[in-house]
C-alpha cells in the first residue's frame, strides 16, 4: 500500500468541499483526514483519478462511514477481524471476508453485508445484539447501489504492523520539508531601493507581486524599543535612548543590535523562548511521590549562558540530547545540558511509554518540527512516519536512565561523594543524615540498551515486530541505518543535526524569525508536517536556512541578519488599502504590533520602577514573594501548580512543548492590572523616580513617560497628566504627594502603551 | 492557489468573527492579524455559532450557540472527590448481603478481599421507586427528578489518572479539561465573572491540571476559588485595591482610558488594543460583581438553614448563584484532598453523605423553583467507585470496573435509573458508560458534538474524547 495515497486522495477530498465530520487523532484511521483547512487546501492538487461525486462522498461521511463504525468496526476493524473480513475500507469491503464479497459494487442484493444487516441468513445476522434500525438499512443498501462511493482519504488503513508493510513514497520525498536546503537566487524586485538587504528582497518581491506597499521606517524611539524588547526583554534607559538618538551615522542601529546581543541579558530573552520549546518545568503535575527538579535551574542557566556565548544551533542541540556522551572539558555544563530531556515530565506510576512519548514529542516538534509522536499508535497520517520510526527512537529513550551527578563545591562532577538524592530531601534541617550538595538532574544510558517491538495501536500488551534503533526513515539513507553506540542517543543527536538534514535549520530560523516578527514564515513553528501550514516565503526559509548553517549555525549572525532589514524596521502603522488586501499582513507590509509577554511585561515594570534585580541565573524563586525583584523567568515553574501570574497571562502550560504563546486578553488579567501589589508596588518606584527628576510636574510626567515610554509625553497627554495630580489631591503634603504620583505611575504601568510593543 | 484563503481560518473561538468585524466596522480593516495567526492552529468544527454582537468580536469568551440547540445552557458538577462507593449510594446489591464474606472474584478488585454486604438500608424512593440508600433521605426524595447511571466505568482504580479522565478524558496531565472544552466552545454568558469556575475548599489530589487548560488558551483554565472561607473579597484574585477606594480607583482608570484612546486613536483600528480597553472596564465592573456574587450574606437565612452549614453547603449555594448569573461552567468539589477515600471504614461515609444530602436537595430545589433546572445540568459522582469486596474489616478499595454517578436537569431523563453492574456490582454490564461517553453526553446537552468540538494543535484535531466516546441516547429527555 503506498503511503502517500491517503493524503493525496484526502486534497481531493478536501477540494470537493464536503466537509464532514471532524475527528481527534488516535486510533481510528480514517478520522484524522476530516475538516483540514488551511494545509491541504493551499497544496497543489495532484492529477489522480476523478474524485467520486461531491453529494456521493457527501452520503458516504454522513451517513455510511459512521454506520461502519458504530456498527461494524468493532469486530470487522484494525483490531479486530471476525471471518477475516474488515470493513474500514473500499478495498476491505470488497474483498470480503470468509463468506466472499461483503460489498458487490452497484449490487446490493449479491453483497453479503446486506444479507447480513437484513437478517436474511440463519447463520449470518449483523450486528449480532440486535438488528439495525430499517433508515440504516436502506442507507447501506442506497449506497452499494450508488456503487458504494468510498473516498479515498486516509481511511484505507495502514496496518501498523511491521516495518516493510511501512513505504515512503516518491510524493513522500517530494514534499518540501524535506527537499534539500536549497540556495534560492536573490529574487528581481522593482524598488530596488528600498530593500536594504537580501532578506529585504525576498519580502519585497512578495509585496511587490500582491501590490502591497511597505510600510515607511520605524520611528527611532520605537525602532529601539522594539530591538530592545526583541533582544534582551527590557526598554531601554533613558540614557541609552539619547544615545540612540544622538548617533546618525549610518551604522547606528547596527551598533544598537550588536550591543544588546553582546548584553548577558539577550539569554534571558531568548533563553526563555527556548524554554518554552523544552517544556521546562521544576516538578511534575502530580505530587504524590513525583520527582522534583530543585536543582533543575542548572538546565536553564546552561541554556541562558549557550545562548549567550553563541554557542553555535547545532552543538546547542547536539548537548541538549546527549551531552552526558559527549567528551571534552566543562562536563558539568554538558550534563546538565541534558535537562532538555532529563528534566521532563514524569507520570504517576511510572507510566514509562508515555514518558517516552514525551521525550520524542518535544525531541521531534522542537527539532524538527515534526509530529512524530502521532505515529504512537499507527502510522503517521499526513506524514511519511510510521510507527517503526517512533518505536526505532522510543528505544533510544528506553535504554536510556535518569541520574543525578553530584557537583563540588568548586562546581565539579563528583560521582563519589555521598550526597541525599534529590527525591529524599525533606527541607532545611531535617535532611541530616546525608549531606545535600548541589546535583545536576542528567542522564546515563542504561546498563542494556535494547529495541522495542511495536505496540499495536499503541497498546503495551499487543506487541509487534522489534525496530532497531535508528533515525526517522525519511530524513535517513535508505534503508536507515541501526544505531550502534550504547542506546543511540549520541547517534541521534548526529542525525538531528547532520547538515544535510533537512529540517533543523529551517525550523530553527523560522523560530527565530516568529519571534522577531510575531508569525513565523511558517506559522506553525513545531509542525512542518502536511498539517502545518505552508510557509509564506519558502525561498527566503531556504536562503536564511542555508545562510545559517554556511555561517556557522550561530544565532547572533542570523539576529542581526533578519533585524538589520527595511522589513524589520518598519513601522507598525495601518495602511488602509494594504489592510483590505491582506488584514492578516501575511506579507509583512508592516510590523506586527505584539503584545508582551508575561515576562518582559512584567521586568519592564521592574526596569521602570528602578527596582530590576540585574544578576543571572541561580535558584528559582517564589515571583508571590515582594522582595522578588528578579526577572520573571527566574520564577519558580511548576508543572503542578503554576504560578497564578504566569497562567493568567498565556504562560504556557510546562507538561507540554509549546511553540507559540497565546495572547489572550481577558477581565481577570485586568484585575491584576488594577490591584495587585506588585503593580502598586512598581507604580511607588516609578513616582519616586519621577519625583526625584524635578521639582516641575511637567518635567516629572516627562521623565516618567521616558522610563515607562521611551518617549516624551504629547501636549494632550501633560495635560492629562496635571489634571489626575492636581485633581486628585490639593494638598501638597509630601505623603499626599507620593500617593497621588504612585496612582498616576500605576496607571502609566497599566496603559496598553505599556503592553504593547509597535 | 490563493495564500489568502489558505490563511484564513474557520470559526476559531480566537477570532470567531473577523468577516464580522470587518464588516462592522465598515472600512475593511480587522486587525485581527497576530491574533489569528496565533490561534493559526485552534479551530472550532464547523457550524459553531458566531457571537452575536460587535462588541464580541476578538473576545474568546464571548457566548456562543453550539452545533445544534443546547438543551443545557450550564453545568454544575458536584464532584464527589474520594470516590464514594456505589453499592452503598446507589446502586444496591442484595447479593452481597447474601454472600457477606465468601471470597470475591479473583483479579476483578485491586487487593481481592471478601465480598462485604452494605451497612447501610437502601429504600425505594419516589414515583419511579429508585432504591436509594439510607445515606441520601433528601437526595432519595426527589429521586424522580435524577438519572442515575449504575453502569459507569472507567479505566483506572488510581485516583490521579482516574481524576484525570474523569476531568480531562485522559489518564496523564497533558489534556484540557472538560470545563475548558465547554468554555472553548461556548464561552460564557456573563462578561462580568469567570466563565468557568472550580469551588474547592484546599486542592484535590492532582491538583490545578484537573481544570487546567493545557493546550488550549488560558482564557480557558477553570478559576479555582477556595471555598474555604467564602469571604467574598478574598475569593478572586486581585479582586481588592488595597490602597484606593471605588471612586479614587474609577478615576484613576479613567486616566488610563483616556492615555489609551490617545494610544488606540494614533494606531487604529486594532482589535486588541480596543479588547484590553473593553477589558479593563470589565474587569472594574467585575470588582463589585464578584463581591455580590460570593457574598452568601445576601441569602436570606431560610435559605441558609435549607442549604446547612459547612464548606459543601456554602458551595452548592455559590454554585446556585453562580448559575443565575449565567457562568457557564461550575464544579464544585466534595472537599479537600480526597475525602471520600474510606479504605478502613466504609461507615464514614456517613459524615460525607450528612455533609452532602441536604446541600444537594436544596441545591436542587432551589434550581428547580427558579425554573433553572430547566436548564441546567447537574452531575453527582467521583472519580470511581470502591470494591463491593472488603479491604481490612469494614473498608472498600478504590474500584473503576463499575460505578454509580448520576444527572440532573436540562434534557436528562427523570426517574431513571439506567444500566446496571452485575449482581455483586464489581462490573458494569448492561447499557455501560464509559467516562468518555458521559463527556461526550455532557457535550451534547450543552449543544456541543463531541466529534466537532475539536482544537487543531500540534497538527492533530484534538478533542475531549479523543476517538471514544458515544452518546447515551437512552437518558435524554
Amino acid at each position: 500500500m503506498r503511503f502517500n495515497l491517503p493524503r493525496l486522495a484526502l486534497r481531493q477530498h478536501y477540494r470537493s468541499g464536503s466537509g464532514a465530520a471532524s475527528h481527534a487523532c488516535v486510533g481510528v484511521l480514517w478520522a484524522c483526514s476530516l475538516l483540514l483547512a488551511e494545509a491541504t487546501r493551499a497544496a497543489e492538487p495532484p492529477p489522480a483519478e476523478p474524485p467520486p461525486d461531491p453529494a456521493q462522498i457527501e452520503f458516504f461521511e454522513k451517513q455510511i462511514r459512521p454506520l461502519l463504525a458504530n456498527h461494524c468496526h468493532e469486530c470487522h476493524g484494525p483490531d479486530k477481524q471476525e471471518g477475516k473480513l474488515r470493513l474500514d475500507s473500499r478495498a476491505g469491503a470488497l474483498a470480503g471476508g470468509e463468506y466472499g464479497p461483503a460489498v458487490v459494487a452497484g449490487k446490493p442484493d449479491e453483497s453479503w453485508l446486506v444479507k447480513a444487516i437484513r437478517y436474511d441468513h440463519d447463520d449470518v445476522q449483523m450486528p449480532p445484539k440486535a438488528k439495525l434500525p430499517v433508515e440504516k438499512i436502506e442507507a447501506l443498501t442506497a449506497w452499494i447501489k450508488l456503487g458504494a462511493p468510498w473516498p479515498e482519504t486516509a481511511g484505507s488503513v495502514r496496518p501498523a504492523v511491521a516495518e516493510e508493510m511501512f513505504e515512503i513514497s516518491a510524493e513522500d520525498r517530494a514534499y518540501w520539508a524535506f527537499q534539500p536546503v536549497g540556495q534560492s537566487p536573490l529574487p528581481e524586485v522593482r524598488d530596488a531601493a528600498w530593500a536594504q538587504s537580501p532578506v529585504d528582497r525576498f519580502v519585497l518581491a512578495r509585496l511587490e507581486a500582491h501590490d502591497l506597499p511597505p510600510a515607511p521606517p520605524a520611528e527611532r524611539r520605537t525602532l529601539l524599543r522594539r530591538i530592545h524588547f526583541d533582544l534582551v526583554g527590557l526598554p531601554p534607559t533613558p540614557d541609552e535612548m539619547e544615545a540612540f538618538l544622538a548617533d546618525d551615522s549610518p551604522d547606528a542601529t547596527a551598533r544598537a543590535v550588536d550591543r544588546l546581543l553582546a548584553s548577558p541579558h539577550y539569554g534571558e530573552r531568548w533563553g526563555r523562548h527556548w524554554l518554552d520549546v523544552a517544556r521546562y518545568g521544576e516538578d511534575q503535575a502530580h505530587t504524590f511521590e513525583a520527582r522534583k527538579y530543585p536543582d533543575g535551574f542548572r538546565y536553564r542557566d546552561w541554556v541562558i549562558g549557550a545562548l549567550n556565548r553563541d554557542l553555535p544551533y547545532d552543538q546547542f542541540v547536539q548537548q541538549q540530547i546527549a551531552g552526558d556522551l559527549l567528551d571534552g572539558p566543562d562536563r558539568a555544563e554538558r550534563l546538565a545540558a541534558v535537562g532538555f530531556l532529563s528534566l521532563g515530565p514524569v507520570y504517576y506510576g511510572r507510566a514509562v511509554a508515555d514518558e517516552i512519548d514525551d521525550r520524542i514529542d518535544t525531541v521531534t516538534r522542537g527539532v524538527l518540527g515534526l509530529t512524530v509522536a502521532c505515529a504512537r499508535c499507527h502510522d503517521h497520517k499526513f506524514d511519511p512516519v510510521g510507527t517503526a520510526d517512533y518505536y526505532a527512537l522510543a528505544g533510544v529513550f528506553a535504554s536510556t536512565q535518569y541520574k543525578e551527578y553530584v557537583l563540588t563545591e568548586a562546581g565539579e562532577v563528583d560521582d563519589s561523594i555521598d550526597y541525599l538524592p534529590t527525591d529524599k530531601r525533606k527541607g532545611k534541617d531535617k535532611d541530616k543524615e546525608q549531606p545535600v550538595r548541589p546535583v545536576i538532574h542528567s542522564l546515563q544510558e542504561s546498563d542494556k540498551p535494547a529495541d522495542m517491538r511495536i505496540h499495536l495501536r499503541g497498546n503495551a500488551d499487543n506487541l509487534g515486530d522489534e525496530v532497531p534503533r535508528r533515525f526517522l526513515a525519511i530524513l535517513s539513507s535508505e534503508p536507515p541505518p541501526p544505531f550502534t553506540q550504547g542506546s543511540g542517543r549520541l547517534e541521534l543527536s548526529q542525525a538531528l543535526i547532520d547538515p544535510e538534514n533537512p529540517l533543523t535549520a529551517r525550523v530553527l530560523v523560522n523560530r527565530v524569525w516568529a519571534q522577531h516578527f510575531g508569525v513565523g514564515i511558517v506559522p506553525t513553528p513545531s509542525n512542518f508536517g502536511a498539517l502545518g501550514q505552508p510557509p509564506s516565503h519558502p525561498e527566503l526559509l531556504d536562503w536564511l536556512a542555508s545562510r545559517f548553517m554556511a555561517q556557522g549555525w550561530s544565532l547572533k549572525t542570523l539576529h542581526r541578519r533578519l533585524m538589520l532589514t527595511a522589513v524589520y524596521q518598519q513601522s507598525s502603522g495601518q495602511h488602509r488599502a494594504n489592510a483590505a488586501k491582506d488584514p492578516d499582513n501575511r506579507w509583512l507590509w508592516r510590523m506586527h504590533r505584539r503584545r508582551l509577554e508575561v515576562e518582559p511585561w512584567r521586568d519592564a515594570m521592574l526596569a521602570a520602577a528602578g527596582n530590576l534585580a540585574p544578576q543571572i541565573g541561580g535558584p528559582s524563586e517564589d515571583l508571590s514573594a515582594p522582595a522578588n525583584r528578579r526577572r520573571t523567568l527566574y520564577g519558580e515553574v511548576s508543572r503542578h501548580n503554576l504560578h497564578p501570574v504566569l497562567r493568567l497571562f498565556d504562560f504556557p502550560d510546562p507538561n507540554l512543548t509549546s511553540d507559540r504563546r497565546a495572547a489572550t486578553i481577558v477581565p481577570l488579567q485586568q484585575l491584576y492590572v488594577l490591584n495587585s501589589e506588585f503593580l502598586a508596588l512598581q507604580a511607588d518606584g516609578l513616582a519616586e523616580r519621577a519625583l526625584a527628576a524635578s521639582a516641575d510636574d511637567e518635567a516629572r510626567i516627562r521623565h516618567a513617560y521616558e522610563l515607562a515610554f521611551g518617549r516624551w509625553p504629547n501636549e494632550r497627554e501633560v495635560q492629562l497628566g496635571r489634571e489626575f495630580l492636581a485633581t486628585a489631591n490639593n494638598d501638597t503634603s509630601d505623603e499626599d504627594q507620593q500617593a497621588v504620583w504612585q496612582q498616576y505611575a500605576h496607571a502609566l504601568l497599566g496603559s496598553n502603551e505599556f503592553a504593547f510593543i509597535d | 492557489m490563493s495564500i489568502h484563503s489558505a490563511f484564513r481560518t474557520p470559526h476559531s473561538p480566537l477570532a470567531p468573527t473577523r468577516r464580522q468585524f470587518v464588516a462592522g466596522l465598515g472600512c475593511g480593516f480587522g486587525m485581527l492579524g497576530l491574533a489569528s495567526a496565533l490561534a493559526g492552529e485552534g479551530l472550532v468544527g464547523e457550524g459553531l455559532g458566531a457571537t452575536s454582537s460587535l462588541a464580541d468580536a476578538g473576545n474568546p469568551l464571548a457566548n456562543r450557540l453550539g452545533h445544534f440547540p443546547a438543551r443545557a445552557k450550564r453545568v454544575i458538577f458536584l464532584f464527589m472527590n474520594g470516590g464514594p462507593s456505589h453499592v452503598d449510594t446507589f446502586d444496591p446489591k442484595p447479593a452481597l448481603t447474601e454472600r457477606h464474606g465468601q471470597d470475591g472474584p479473583s483479579g476483578k478488585t485491586r487487593k481481592g478481599g471478601k465480598l462485604m454486604k452494605s451497612p447501610f438500608a437502601f429504600h425505594r424512593c419516589g414515583e419511579s421507586g429508585i432504591e436509594v440508600s439510607e445515606l441520601f433521605p433528601e437526595v432519595g426524595r426527589r429521586i424522580d427528578d435524577l438519572c442515575v447511571i449504575r453502569s459507569m466505568h472507567g479505566d483506572s482504580s488510581a485516583h490521579e489518572r482516574a481524576l484525570l479522565l474523569m476531568n480531562s478524558g485522559n489518564m496523564q496531565p497533558i489534556r484540557p479539561s472538560w470545563g475548558s472544552w465547554l468554555t472553548y466552545g461556548l464561552g460564557t454568558e456573563n462578561q462580568d465573572l469567570p466563565g468557568y469556575v472550580v469551588l474547592c475548599p484546599g486542592k484535590p489530589v492532582v491538583g490545578p491540571q484537573l481544570w487546567g487548560n493545557s493546550f488550549l488558551p488560558a482564557v480557558y483554565q477553570g478559576t479555582h476559588i477556595n471555598n474555604e472561607s467564602v469571604d467574598p473579597k478574598r475569593v478572586i484574585r486581585y479582586l481588592e485595591n488595597g490602597r484606593l477606594g471605588r471612586g479614587d480607583q474609577r478615576r484613576q482608570l479613567d486616566l488610563v482610558q483616556q492615555l489609551n484612546a490617545l494610544h488606540l486613536a494614533e494606531r487604529g483600528p486594532d482589535s486588541e488594543l480596543e479588547a484590553r480597553i473593553q477589558s479593563l472596564e470589565i474587569a472594574y465592573r467585575m470588582q463589585e460583581e464578584a463581591l455580590d456574587v460570593f457574598d452568601l450574606s445576601r441569602e436570606p437565612p431560610s435559605v441558609r438553614d435549607r442549604y446547612g452549614k459547612g464548606e459543601f453547603a456554602d458551595a452548592c449555594l455559590l454554585a446556585r448563584r453562580l448559575a443565575e448569573r449565567g457562568v457557564r461552567v461550575t464544579q464544585v468539589y466534595y472537599g479537600n484532598n480526597q475525602p471520600w477515600d474510606d479504605h478502613k471504614d466504609i461507615t464514614k461515609h456517613r459524615d460525607h453523605a450528612e455533609k452532602s444530602d441536604r446541600p444537594i436537595a436544596a441545591l436542587l430545589d432551589d434550581l428547580k423553583s427558579r425554573g433553572l433546572l430547566d436548564d441546567t445540568l447537574v452531575v453527582w459522582g467521583g472519580e470511581f467507585g470502591r470494591t463491593p469486596t472488603s479491604e481490612g474489616e469494614k473498608g472498600r478499595d478504590h474500584h473503576s470496573r463499575g460505578f454509580t454517578m448520576w444527572l440532573a436537569g436540562g434534557g436528562i431523563k427523570r426517574g431513571l435509573a439506567y444500566g446496571s453492574t452485575d449482581e455483586l456490582g464489581i462490573d458494569a454490564v448492561e447499557n455501560r458508560v464509559h467516562v468518555h461517553d458521559l463527556h461526550a453526553t455532557i457535550l451534547h446537552l450543552l449543544g456541543l458534538d463531541h466529534e466537532r468540538l475539536t482544537f487543531r494543535y500540534s497538527g492533530r484535531d484534538f478533542r475531549l474524547t479523543d476517538v471514544h466516546g458515544t452518546l447515551v441516547q437512552q437518558i435524554l429527555a
